[in-house]
C-alpha cells in the first residue's frame, strides 16, 4: 500500500478508552503504522497542534467537545490549515459544514473504507495553484506595458476602459511583486511575452 | 519583536561588532579602522575626533530597525549629518555598487550560452537603476548639500545675503523633497526578478550572493533614506523658517 511508504502522524482525541483503543486497532487493520499522539481534551489538542509544523492526521471524538463542536473544529483548522481531521460521532449530531465524519453506528466496511480513504486522499492533494500565474488577459496588458504604451494607448488598443487597464497592472504588480515598468519589461522578456528585437523596432519608429 | 539591548558610549567597540557584524560598514563611514583593541566607543571616538553622540545614535539605528531617535538626531549641527550622509554616498557608489556590479559580471562570463541572454538582462535593468542612483546622489552633494551648509552657516553668523534668501524664496528644500523619489522600488523589482523568475543558472552561489549584497544594500538605503527625510528635511525647514524670521526682522 503507497500510503505505508511515510510514517504518519496520527492524533487521537478521545476520552473514552475503549474509543480510543478501537481506533488503534482500525488503523492497524487498514496497514497503518503511525506515530501516535494521544491527547484528552480540546485544549491538550490546541497545545500540541501550536508545536507541530508537520500535517498530522486527526481522528477527533466527539466526547471531547462541548456544545460547540463545529465552532471549535473550524478553530483547529485555522489554527492548522495543513493537517486533515475526520470526526466520530452520533449519527443524531448533524454537522452542516463541510468535514469528514464518521458515525458510530456504520457497519465495518464502511468504516474501514471511510478511514483508508481519509489517509489516501491527502496524497492526491492537487499542487496549489501557481498564485504568481498571469491570465491571458494580464498577459496582453503586460505586453503593451513592456513596449512602453502609456495607460491611455493600451485602453485603446484594446477596446477596455483605462480604469480596466488600471485594475489589470495592479494586479499585475500584485501578483508578480515588480512595480516599476523596466522591471516588468524585464519580466516580459525572460518569459518570451515579447521580443527585444521588436521592441526596438517599435521604440525607433 | 524582541527589544534589542542599545548600546552605550561605554560599550567596547569590539563588543559592538562582535554583537552585530551588520555594522562593520558603518564604521568605515566614521573613519574607524581596526586594531582599536579593547576601546570603549567614546574613546575611539575621541581619538579619532568624532562626536560619540552622533555615532552611538547612528549605529543604534542600524543595529536596532525599531530604534530611530529622529529627535535626537534633528539636533546635531547639519554639517555632522550631512558629513555621514555623503561618507555613505561615497560607500554606495564606490563600494557597494561596484561590488553588486561584478557579481553580475561574474555570472554573465560563468552562464551557459541559453542563460546569457537573461543575465544580461539583469545587467541592464541594473545598470539603470545605478544610473538612476548615481545621478540622485550626486544632486545631493553637488546641490542640496551645499544648500544647506550655507543655510546653517548663514545663521550661526546672521548674515543672509540676497543670493540665499531668493534661494529659499524660490527653490526651498520643499522642492528637493517632492522630486526624492524612492530609489528602493526598482531594488525591490530586481530582488523579485531575481528570487520568483531568474531560470535556473549553473553559478548558484554567485547569485545566492548577488542576493544577499541586494539585501544589504536595500537596508542599508533604507536607513539612509530615513536620515535624510526625517531628520535632514524636517530640520532644514526649520532653519529655513528661522533665516526667514531673521531678515523680515531686520527690514
Amino acid at each position: 500500500m503507497k500510503t505505508n511508504y511515510r510514517i504518519k502522524k496520527v492524533v487521537i482525541a478521545s476520552n473514552n478508552y475503549i474509543y480510543t483503543l478501537g481506533i488503534k486497532t482500525i488503523l492497524s487493520v487498514i496497514g497503518i503504522k503511525p506515530e501516535l499522539f494521544d491527547v484528552e481534551s480540546v485544549d491538550e489538542l490546541r497545545d500540541l497542534l501550536k508545536e507541530q509544523i508537520f500535517p498530522l492526521f486527526l481522528i477527533l471524538n466527539e466526547g471531547i467537545f462541548n456544545n460547540n463542536i463545529e465552532q471549535t473544529i473550524s478553530e483547529i483548522k485555522r489554527i492548522s490549515p495543513d493537517c486533515p481531521l475526520i470526526l466520530l460521532k452520533n449519527s443524531q449530531t448533524i454537522i452542516k459544514t463541510n468535514i469528514k465524519w464518521i458515525n458510530y453506528d456504520e457497519n465495518q466496511s464502511d468504516i474501514l473504507k471511510k478511514l483508508d480513504n481519509f489517509f489516501k486522499e491527502e496524497n492526491q492533494k492537487d499542487p496549489k495553484k501557481d498564485q504568481t500565474i498571469l491570465s491571458d488577459r494580464e498577459k496582453d496588458i503586460l505586453k503593451e506595458v513592456a513596449l512602453g504604451l502609456s495607460n491611455k494607448e493600451i485602453a485603446d488598443k484594446l477596446f477596455i476602459s483605462i480604469n480596466t487597464v488600471i485594475t489589470h497592472r495592479k494586479n499585475i504588480t500584485e501578483k508578480l511583486g515588480i512595480k516599476t515598468i523596466a522591471g516588468l519589461t524585464v519580466y516580459a522578456i525572460l518569459n518570451n511575452y515579447i521580443d527585444p528585437e521588436q521592441e526596438i523596432l517599435n521604440s525607433d519608429s | 519583536m524582541k527589544k534589542k539591548l542599545l548600546f552605550n558610549s561605554k560599550s567596547r567597540l569590539a563588543d559592538i561588532i562582535h554583537a552585530d557584524y551588520r555594522l562593520i560598514p558603518i564604521l568605515g563611514r566614521f573613519g574607524i579602522e581596526f586594531g582599536f583593541g579593547n576601546k570603549t566607543i567614546e574613546e575611539v571616538c575621541i581619538e579619532k575626533e568624532i562626536n560619540v553622540w552622533f555615532a552611538l545614535e547612528i549605529i543604534n539605528s542600524f543595529h536596532d530597525s525599531n530604534y530611530f531617535p529622529k529627535k535626537s538626531l534633528q539636533n546635531f549641527p547639519a554639517k555632522l549629518i550631512i558629513e555621514y550622509l555623503s561618507n555613505t554616498h561615497d560607500y554606495y557608489l564606490k563600494v557597494k555598487i561596484p561590488e553588486i556590479q561584478e557579481y553580475i559580471d561574474k555570472m554573465e562570463r560563468a552562464v551557459k550560452p541559453e542563460n546569457y541572454k537573461n543575465i544580461t538582462l539583469l545587467n541592464g535593468f541594473f545598470s539603470e537603476y545605478k544610473e538612476e542612483l548615481r545621478l540622485h546622489l550626486e544632486n545631493e552633494d553637488q546641490h542640496v548639500f551645499p544648500y544647506i551648509l550655507s543655510i546653517e552657516n548663514a545663521l550661526n553668523q546672521k548674515i543672509i545675503d540676497d543670493q540665499l534668501y531668493q534661494k529659499i524664496l524660490t527653490n526651498s528644500i520643499e522642492n528637493y523633497e517632492r522630486n526624492h523619489e524612492d530609489a528602493e522600488v526598482k531594488l525591490n523589482d530586481l530582488k523579485n526578478l531575481i528570487i520568483k523568475f531568474m531560470p535556473p543558472v549553473l553559478c548558484k552561489e554567485l547569485c545566492q550572493n548577488l542576493l544577499i549584497e541586494i539585501f544589504r544594500l536595500e537596508s542599508d538605503l533604507g536607513i539612509h533614506t530615513n536620515i535624510e527625510d526625517k531628520v535632514l528635511i524636517p530640520k532644514v525647514k526649520l532653519l529655513e523658517k528661522r533665516l526667514l524670521e531673521i531678515r523680515e526682522n531686520k527690514l
